[in-house]
């Protein structure tokens, strides 16, 4: 079995039509690793990224104390990689994982020359507010805020004038700056779009990217999506919504089960991904020879039955309408990467989604479901596992859902606790989010009328 | 390809609801931007254009008053702006409403509603026994999280509008002030996934820290008064402003089941584009809108912050294009409202065109002359029966927000 996406991954592009929208680079930062080969090489061994959060104290909160964290030496090294931190760039964290996981796309994907006009870009960065990203950076940011309101109270004037001479920090600021760095950085202007940052936030930008590129409005695209917000602020609301893990045994890679029956919520994660894409025609004219997936169709829809609870009518139409799009029918999908996000609702409620538009042929067709292993990165996720879709495009190897032993069969999907060796034509992959949220997408190993 | 039409529009400002007020504001010489006195009485640190809580209301209803306690003051305005806009118009269902989309312009920036309560909550935390963790999850008010999630406001207002093809939502302050959001919305309608799509923008208020990070940025006024506005020589920072703006955006070959207006006008071209120089973004931006249209604008809704460098900027880079041209901006008149202020001159724009009169620049009485040889419009509405072709531009606030967005608008024959 392969892992190694460097020597023998790719389809070759000459196989394809011009007009194909496909994945010449990726990249990822994520807490299994901070490369699309670790990363991949974890998929297969089910190397589970999750650990109890020890940064704060979460005792007392109902649920979620584990979380998908980024390991210390990988943090170093891809502040090192990106030129970020004493000396380098003042960047806030999340800044610091998309430029580190757009560098590995764009080397992947050899972008060297500047594009001949604007490249787009979009992108989306869970924002952590001015709290900061880490845990250890919200006890001296509430001290400050103390500090603050016993001197100034909530009159917005005494406010401004106590803020007038002190420090803000990088993340309070969200105008277009990262936007500026990509420009400088591909030596091209960017039709940049950055898009809310809920769960289904990064399947949306590739589907977005797709568009820009088959209008016509630009020649390549670039998506990244980032996040890092383990604080006690967001562990604490997440808490109220009773939204996270409430796994207490031993193992903290056991809290994110995807379709077992044991699961008992979602883990938080820290991490980024990025991808290029762009048209067929446009990377074998740079002289690109491989791609690692084609982008059939998409389906987006807003649900306004619920906030936070998903809806299998909604979930049912974005996979039809994504299939449909991509000249498939059902009989076509070869294997689902799962939004999977361990909770109990959801993904009874996805699986249930699956087995209208699937039938009885969902008892066979292999789902995978990246969270297992690295957690919820909200929007990161869709671009992360969007990697992970087109590696299993490109390896022809669905990778296992390691955590779930015991299958729920009131989803009745197929995991499997090790990876499985298959043609992959098509992986369909679906994200879903808060405020009704919901897309799909259908990857492709070659162009879809040939798979049809 | 099809042709996008604004069919209806929303708006909330301090000159109250719809275009018809902020239109008849700047034509009667009208500020809304306090003084400097004003603000100080208002105990506001900069003078800040505010929007009344009574106009923007929330709908009445079981389901409404349900979804009240996850809506914050942007949802407020996202919700009343769209149920404006659609006032009169019939509930859409089955694939008319799968048809329809939503695209917000956001900011992640927006009100600091938690102000108070985090500040006490934070005064107990130096002192309180319980982890920190703990202690938000008990003393946070619940739902503070989910009321700040941006496709939350965008599914009230799928709710609101029935539309229910997608939502999503773009980020305004990096993306010239909402022209990204409408960029956004116009390649759903072009590339034929959706037939409708109704954009909604929101200024909600700032909070102290945001203004202070925006000062730092780029200066904002401390002193409002007739010679300190927009392109006036006396210029001195830009006028934050809460407001909130709907328009719907129909393809002409869907059916227009929304058309209201009699004389639609037509969005030829919305781009944005950024890089690492401000005047390059403005210029790109320009040149890839005015490329779509082929004609040269008649009237020119510059973004016309009142920032002394970024005035200057946009008249060096778009002057020659918009030679000959009306020049006007709201900005002096309702507030620089950051996340969604093009989406409002798009609005202000069309029905200018459509009336042919340009209105005047509020706050102008002496334009820079550094700013060139341009048809500023002062004092007064300037006559413009024969316009046709409107430009609209909008950058994003401060020196290191090089987006700037460009969009054409067509009010001819169609």
């Amino acid at each position: 079995m392969s892992t190694d996406p460097d020597t023998d991954g790719g389809t070759r592009m000459s196989e394809l039509d011009d007009d194909e929208i496909v994945i010449t680079g990726m990249g990822v930062v994520t807490p299994i690793g901070a490369s699309v080969a670790d990363f991949w090489e974890a998929n297969l061994r089910g190397r589970s990224g999750l650990r109890f959060e020890d940064r704060m104290d979460l005792s007392q909160l109902p649920c979620g104390w584990v979380a998908g964290i980024i390991p210390d030496d990988l943090k170093d090294a891809v502040r090192e990689r990106s030129g970020t931190g004493p000396g380098g760039a003042e960047r806030s964290w999340g800044d610091t994982l998309m430029h580190d996981a757009l560098d590995q796309a764009l080397a992947d994907a050899a972008v060297t020359a500047p594009p001949a006009r604007a490249a787009a870009l979009v992108w989306a960065r869970v924002w952590p507010g001015p709290s900061g990203s880490f845990p250890q950076d919200y006890a001296p940011h509430l001290r400050a805020q103390a500090e603050r309101y016993q001197a100034a109270g909530t009159d917005p004037v005494a406010n401004a004038e106590y803020l007038a001479d002190r420090a803000l920090p990088p993340e309070l600021t969200d105008v277009s700056e990262f936007q500026a760095e990509v420009a400088a950085k591909l030596g091209a202007p960017v039709l940049g779009t950055r898009l809310e940052a809920t769960c289904s936030g990064g399947l949306r930008a590739v589907a977005e990217a797709a568009r820009l590129l088959r209008l016509g409005d630009a020649d390549i695209a670039i998506v990244t999506a980032s996040v890092s917000r383990s604080t006690p602020y967001v562990l604490s609301q997440y808490g109220q919504l009773m939204a996270l893990s409430r796994w207490k045994g031993e193992d903290p890679a056991q809290a994110s089960t995807p379709f077992d029956a044991r699961r008992s919520g979602m883990v938080i994660n820290e991490s980024a991904g990025a991808v290029i894409v762009e048209r067929a025609s446009h990377a074998r004219a740079r002289g690109v020879e491989r791609f690692h997936a084609a982008i059939g169709g998409w389906g987006l829809a807003v649900g306004t039955g619920h906030v936070t609870a998903p809806d299998v009518t909604e979930v049912e139409r974005v996979i039809r309408t994504a299939i449909d799009r991509s000249g498939l029918t059902p009989d076509d999908i070869d294997t689902v990467n799962a939004h999977g996000t361990s909770t109990k609702l959801n993904d009874v409620t996805e699986a249930g989604a699956l087995r209208r538009v699937f039938g009885d042929r969902l008892a066979e067709i292999d789902v995978c479901a990246v969270k297992s292993l690295t957690g919820h990165g909200s929007a990161a996720s869709g671009v992360v596992e969007t990697v992970a879709a087109a590696l299993t495009l490109t390896h022809d190897i669905v990778p296992p859902v390691a955590t779930t032993t015991e299958p729920d069969p009131k989803c009745g999907v197929k995991t499997s606790l090790t990876p499985v060796e298959r043609p992959v034509r098509t992986v369909l992959k679906s994200s879903f989010g808060f405020g009704g949220q919901y897309a799909s997408m259908v990857f492709t190993k070659a162009a879809p009328a040939a798979s049809a | 390809m099809p042709r996008i039409l604004i069919t209806r529009t929303g708006l909330i400002t301090a000159a109250g609801a719809g275009v018809d007020p902020v239109l008849a504001a700047m034509a009667a010489g009208r500020s809304y931007v306090p003084t400097a006195a004003e603000a100080r009485q208002r105990r506001s640190p900069w003078p800040i254009v505010t929007l009344d809580p009574a106009d923007t209301p929330w709908p009445a209803g079981k389901l409404w008053d349900n979804a009240k306690k996850y809506a914050n003051t942007a949802a407020f305005g996202a919700v009343a702006a769209a149920v404006q806009a659609m006032a009169g118009a019939d509930p859409v269902e089955g694939a008319t409403a799968i048809a329809s989309g939503v695209v917000m312009a956001v900011g992640c920036s927006g009100s600091d509603e938690l102000n108070e309560a985090m500040g006490k909550i934070a005064v107990s935390a130096q002192t309180d026994p319980r982890p920190l963790p703990k202690l938000l999850y008990d003393e946070v008010p619940d739902f503070s999280y989910i009321r700040g999630i941006p496709s939350q406001i965008g599914q009230f207002v799928a709710i609101a509008t029935g539309f229910r093809g997608s939502n999503v939502a773009v980020y305004g302050e990096g993306g010239a002030a909402g022209l990204g959001a409408l960029a956004q919305a116009s390649r759903l309608l072009r590339s034929g996934e959706l037939d409708r799509v109704i954009v909604v923008g929101v200024a909600p208020p700032l909070s102290t820290t945001m203004l202070v990070a925006y000062d730092r940025e780029d200066r904002l006024g401390t002193s409002a008064a007739p010679g300190a506005g927009p392109f006036d020589a006396g210029r001195g920072g830009t006028f934050p402003g809460q407001a909130a703006v709907a328009l719907l955006l129909e393809r002409d070959d869907a059916a227009p089941v929304f058309g209201a207006d009699a004389s639609p006008v037509e969005l030829v071209a919305c781009e944005t584009r950024c890089t690492p120089a401000r005047p390059e973004a403005i210029s790109a931006a320009a040149g890839a809108a005015l490329s779509r249209h082929g004609a040269v604008p008649d009237v020119w809704w510059a973004h016309g912050s009142g920032s002394v460098g970024l005035d200057a900027e946009e008249c060096a880079v778009l002057g020659p294009l918009a030679a000959g041209a009306h020049v006007t901006a709201s900005k002096g008149t309702v507030g620089n409202a950051f996340e969604c202020g093009g989406l409002i001159d798009v609005a202000l724009a069309a029905e200018s065109l459509r009336r042919g009169r340009t209105p005047p620049v509020g706050l102008l009485v002496k334009p820079d002359p550094d700013l060139g040889d341009l048809e500023f419009v002062v004092g007064g509405p300037r006559a413009a029966a024969s316009a046709r072709t409107a430009l609209v531009t909008s950058v994003s606030h401060g020196v290191k927000a090089s987006t700037a967005g460009a969009a054409v608008l067509w009010g001819g024959a169609l």
